[in-house]
């Protein structure tokens, strides 16, 4: 029988390694689908995945239950993707939320040239990934992995205001990016 | 487009209030009223219709992507067990945080 995530966060906080297993084989490879969308390679991926599961199992205590597992533990994983990308990003090519949504990516081809390629969902994961991270991670939160608006909040800490308006520029964004094949 | 020549001016903002709305119209959080007036006013206007017809593709399309299987499909699980296996009880003390938190960030 599945236990719910709160039992099994009560029973690991009692230092019950098994539940907290559980949670691993729960969350981890849809943290990890998140975070790769968010960080350079699958190899910082899976290190940012298994340091966001170390920090929740050392932290477990401080978790008060107010928001959900999934939430706080997606907080974690985005906050150390995005730490790593602040470390690992050049500073000429840093962009503004405020200004382009589109930020200088590395060798990947851009939408336009993945779409001449033809295939929609490749240029749709190419618009993606040129996102802005702030951008990328509401859209990823909402539009692929599903989440509510208020969940995309508690996740980023934002206000759900905030979040929409995100979600909702990056989506014209994208839409404009693989507008050929809509 | 007869409405557009009729009264320029909703319609103008009609526009832009359908731009700016476009994804709460497909999420379904408009109001009944709000979303009635998206619905009169794409009815009407070409452009709007297309750029919701478009938008509503985009987040289909978006939503199809969370069936991408993973490059570590079903493996990311076992390198997070492996290294929770290696890390030492947290009833243990342990090394202070190195790095800022956040509020029930650890």
């Amino acid at each position: 029988m599945d236990l719910s995530d709160s039992t099994l966060v009560e029973r690991a906080c009692s230092g019950d390694r098994a539940a907290f297993e559980a949670l691993v084989e729960r969350y981890a490879d849809r943290l990890h689908a998140v975070v790769r969308r968010l960080v350079t390679c699958d190899h910082e991926a899976q290190e940012v995945t298994q340091e966001a599961f170390l920090r929740a199992w050392r932290g477990l205590h401080g978790f008060n239950g107010e928001a959900q597992f999934f939430t706080w533990l997606y907080r974690i994983g985005i906050n150390e993707a995005n730490r790593r990308l602040k470390r690992n990003a050049p500073a000429a090519n840093a962009q503004s939320l405020d200004g382009l949504v589109h930020e200088v990516s590395d060798n990947a081809p851009g939408p336009a040239a993945v779409a001449e390629q033809g295939d929609l969902r490749a240029a749709l994961e190419a618009a993606v990934a040129a996102l802005h991270p702030d951008y990328r991670t509401a859209l990823v939160l909402r539009d692929i992995e599903g989440l509510s608006t208020v969940q995309t909040a508690e996740i980023m800490e934002l206000s759900e205001a905030a979040v929409k308006s995100r979600v909702h520029r990056a989506r014209l964004t994208v839409r404009a990016a693989v507008a050929t094949y809509l | 487009m007869i409405q557009a020549l009729l009264h320029p001016i909703q319609f103008r903002r009609d526009c832009r209030f359908t731009m700016d709305h476009a994804s709460e119209y497909l999420d379904g959080e408009l109001t009944a009223g709000e979303q009635e007036r998206v619905e009169w006013h794409t009815s009407i206007c070409p452009k709007c219709r297309e750029m919701v017809r478009a938008l509503r593709r985009t987040i289909s399309g978006l939503r199809e992507l969370r069936a991408s299987p993973s490059p570590t499909d079903g493996g990311a699980a076992a390198g997070v067990l492996d290294a929770l296996r290696r890390a030492p009880d947290p009833t243990v003390p342990a090394e202070a945080p190195t790095d800022d938190t956040h509020d029930g960030d650890p």
